[in-house]
């Protein structure tokens, strides 16, 4: 790692503003670390205050440690001076100048598409997210999104589910996960995909950082899928740089009475988003092979066949079904179980079935 | 002169023999009572003085010292009114003839020397049957619930001076023993209570009520506000087997020691069904206090404890229900003593899915955050969650079901299966302690589940694909046994496991938010 590096490691540390640290990389050489920090270049862009405290804290030996202890521990640090660092991000007008990862880089060349929505998804936005997600990941796409909770969170896992891959661009450093319920599922995308932030481990996820990194979600996708988003909504900064972007915009329409639903279908009817209704429209989109579906190879006996025929009318709850079919509580329990278990199914809340 | 009076006092649930003992020497006026009694027993003087007096016999200015024996044991209460009365009448021999020392003698005495009811009647009557003591003489007003206790003779008086009538042969009638009654006589007569048949839809928590109670698992119920989760907690007693005699009189003990007995009818033929509310002391739920009486868990013995608002309830206060829920019982430890109360009870409980309730609701949205809900959730600790077997969703019905044609299944039609699931287990269980699905031990489900290949296949791969949690294994095992019990089946079949599956909607990941 070179010295200019280590000073992009400092930086990041401190909040120094992209805009600076861009400056600082275009204009100066630097030699060693401590010299230029210590030097009088940095007082013609940094301000008073951000140098004094950059100085209090700066200690070599420390620096050096840290970079080498995050190595260790499998943090791979791109700068924009790195050759690794991704190409879709370097012509970024705010892009970021460093970038902790954990996982594998490789996944930064591949195609991908952002799945990001609202933190508090309905039954419908989460059955969709889950479904669309899993058969992108299966068609060979990587799903990109923010570990948030609701939609970002399901993204992630429905790719995992089907073994696919999947990068999560975080808010916060890697040792303050936020959501802190996600730690876990931060831990297996950084295994099984890729983890990644613009902040050093120890940084503590604020208010302006989520926003902030929805620029990298953008950047790093080839298309942005809303599933559910509210107008108020953080999605609505991904949509807004990825149009910035140039990035394809894919949409599901939602129910209009649904206030999750205003931002997808707002998009669809102003023409800024591709309408998509089924996976398929975005793996063929992108030229790729929609995998033949599976063949299911459960044979489903009377009763289960009335249940799987009564739930392609849409979602319903227990009473519904058990009304409708006439079959016994007890069989219906144990024929939605097994349905489920076969994944023909899905439980949502509050009793309710839907097919999956 | 010196004379001796038997009485009894309570510890706990049981009864054990006080001894009153009167003696009347000269000097000074005075009138002492020692043996360790509390305060409304040291008053029971001035009430004794009074009483005696006021039905027309002396008093005389004397030195009175009555012992209550064994002077170790803490005396609570004015049931020992009656005894030190007698004991004083006996001493100052208004009483003639001894044969008022073959009797028990409980009661309170008013100033007019009527006798009002006491507390434990009926766990003194059990404890005395016990020890061999075959005479009673108690208050009118708890005549009722003597009426079960066979192979004694018990009078009931209402006034002092017909007892003191009855021992000098003063009556112009003669003084009959109380008749005995019979328990199946009582049990007819039982009264009306809410019916499954009216509640509308919720097929689903029925049918999780109905193997609850056919097994005696815990049942969580989880739903919106309105969705008739307390309705059908409350219809769930009605589905219960009915209690056998022994079990009624375990009851009614503990609900005489705590003096919630209905004395009109004097013994307990329903299960009970307690409902204490969120703001409740620890101490309420469980029992002990200054004046020791059984709590919530205890008098809901043999029956349900439904906690509404689950969440609600203090943390430590849903903590103090582990060992009950494991072992059956609940020692309260005090300062001055440690007491056993039996609280073997089927827990019952219901909780919103969020603070506002509305989480998954089908008509309306939900306001609170991933993190409220999470909240909300873990405020039920692992532990307590491990010993409910049963966790099943319940959501609003819509109107056009409230006021749809449909009959619904009556409580006696349920009720008729659980009871033949219930015969099933006794006839299992009958050379163990335990007596229901729920409460098998490990060897036990070793024994008594065995799996088909079958039916691991489908185990393992619900495990896999739902994503259930470890504990959850044992849970759905007892719960199929139950349901292989319902439908007579003696092997568990891959039907019974998969509807035990459906059961365990908390340990599922999809609730996560």
């Amino acid at each position: 790692m070179t010295e200019k590096e280590k000073f992009l490691v400092l930086m990041s540390r401190h909040e120094i503003s992209n805009k600076k640290q861009e400056e600082i990389i275009a204009k100066f050489e630097i030699k060693s670390v401590g010299d230029f920090l210590f030097g009088h270049d940095l007082e013609k862009i940094l301000s008073k205050d951000e140098i004094e405290k950059m100085r209090n804290a700066y200690d070599k030996a420390e620096l050096d440690g840290s970079i080498e202890n995050m190595q260790k521990s499998g943090i791979q640090i791109l700068t924009v001076l790195s050759e690794n660092y991704p190409q879709k991000l370097v012509d970024l007008p705010d892009r970021p100048l460093i970038l902790y990862c954990k996982g594998d880089l490789s996944l930064l060349e591949r195609k991908g598409v952002a799945v990001v929505g609202t933190r508090m998804p309905s039954n419908y936005g989460r059955l969709t997210t889950e479904k669309f997600s899993k058969r992108l990941a299966e068609s060979g796409l990587v799903i990109i999104s923010g570990l948030c909770y609701g939609i970002d969170e399901i993204a992630h896992r429905g790719a995992l589910d089907v073994s696919g891959k999947t990068i999560a661009v975080v808010g916060s450093g890697f040792n303050h996960i936020y959501p802190s319920t996600n730690t876990a599922l931060s831990k297996e995308i950084a295994e099984k995909g890729l983890l990644m932030s613009e902040y050093p481990p120890s940084f503590v996820a604020k208010k302006y950082t989520f926003p902030h990194r929805n620029r990298i979600v953008a950047g790093l996708s080839d298309g942005v899928l809303i599933p559910e988003a509210g107008f108020k909504s953080g999605t609505v900064h991904t949509k807004e740089f990825a149009l910035e972007y140039g990035k394809d915009m894919f949409a599901i329409p939602g129910n209009i009475n649904n206030p999750k639903s205003e931002l997808p279908n707002h998009l669809i009817k102003t023409a800024q988003a591709e309408c998509v209704t089924q996976p398929e429209d975005i793996i063929e989109f992108y030229g790729l092979q929609a995998e033949a579906k599976k063949n299911r190879a459960f044979s489903l006996n009377f009763d289960e066949q009335a249940i799987m025929k009564l739930l392609e009318n849409g979602e319903q709850d227990f009473d519904y079904l058990a009304k409708n079919t006439k079959i016994p509580v007890n069989i219906l329990n144990s024929c939605l179980t097994t349905l489920e278990i076969r994944g023909l199914i899905r439980k949502l809340p509050a009793q309710t079935y839907a097919l999956s | 002169m010196l004379s001796k009076v038997s009485s009894f006092g309570l510890v706990g649930i049981d009864g054990f023999a006080v001894q009153v003992e009167t003696d009347i020497i000269g000097g000074l006026p005075r009138f002492d009572i020692v043996g360790l009694g509390d305060t409304a027993v040291k008053e029971a003087k001035d009430r004794v003085k009074s009483a005696i007096r006021n039905s027309g016999f002396d008093f005389p200015v004397k030195h009175y010292t009555i012992n209550l024996a064994p002077a170790d044991m803490k005396k609570e209460g004015p049931l020992y009114d009656l005894g030190i009365a007698i004991g004083i009448l006996a001493a100052t021999e208004q009483i003639v003839g001894s044969s008022y020392k073959d009797y028990i003698f409980l009661g309170e005495l008013s100033l007019d020397g009527t006798i009002k009811k006491v507390r434990g009647v009926l766990p003194i009557l059990i404890s005395a049957r016990k020890l061999g003591f075959k005479k009673v003489v108690l208050p009118y007003e708890n005549v009722e619930e003597a009426r079960f206790i066979s192979g004694m003779e018990i009078y009931a008086f209402s006034k002092l001076k017909n007892v003191v009538d009855f021992f000098n042969g003063n009556n112009m009638t003669p003084v009959k023993p109380i008749q005995p009654k019979n328990f199946e006589d009582v049990c007819k007569t039982s009264a009306n209570r809410l019916d499954f048949e009216n509640v509308k839809g919720q097929a689903a928590a029925k049918r999780a009520l109905e193997i609850a109670a056919a097994g005696g698992h815990n049942v969580l119920m989880i739903g919106p506000p309105g969705s008739g989760k307390s309705m059908l907690a409350k219809c769930f007693s009605g589905i219960l087997p009915d209690l056998t005699f022994e079990e009624a009189l375990e009851v009614t003990k503990i609900h005489s020691v705590a003096g919630e007995l209905d004395l009109s009818k004097g013994i307990i033929t329903e299960r009970p069904f307690r409902t204490p509310h969120h703001t409740a002391s620890t101490v309420s739920l469980t029992g002990g206090g200054n004046h020791s009486k059984p709590g919530e868990i205890s008098l809901a013995h043999n029956g349900v404890l439904f906690l509404d608002e689950f969440p609600e309830y203090s943390r430590s206060l849903i903590e103090t229900l582990r060992q009950p829920l494991e072992d059956g019982y609940i020692t309260v430890a005090r300062a001055n003593q440690t007491i056993t109360y039996p609280a073997s009870f089927t827990l019952v409980a219901s909780m919103n899915p969020c603070p506002c309730g509305n989480f998954g609701a089908k008509d309306r949205t939900c306001k609170c955050s991933p993190v409220q809900i999470r909240k909300y959730l873990s405020k039920i600790s692992g532990p307590i969650m491990d010993r409910i077997d049963i966790q099943v969703e319940v959501d609003n019905i819509s109107y056009k079901e409230l006021n749809g044609a449909e009959k619904e299944e009556s409580s006696a039609e349920i009720k008729k299966r659980v009871d033949k699931a219930r015969k099933v287990q006794l006839e299992r269980f009958k050379n163990s302690k335990n007596y229901s699905n729920a409460k098998m031990s490990v060897p036990q489900m070793k024994k008594f589940c065995p799996l088909s290949e079958e039916c691991q296949r489908l185990m393992e791969q619900a495990f896999t694909s739902l994503k259930l949690s470890a504990r959850a294994h044992d849970r759905i095992l007892k719960v199929a046994r139950t349901i292989a019990d319902l439908e007579g089946e003696e092997n568990i079949l891959p039907q019974h496991i998969a509807e035990a599956i459906s059961y365990r909607g908390l340990d599922r990941k999809y609730w996560n938010v």
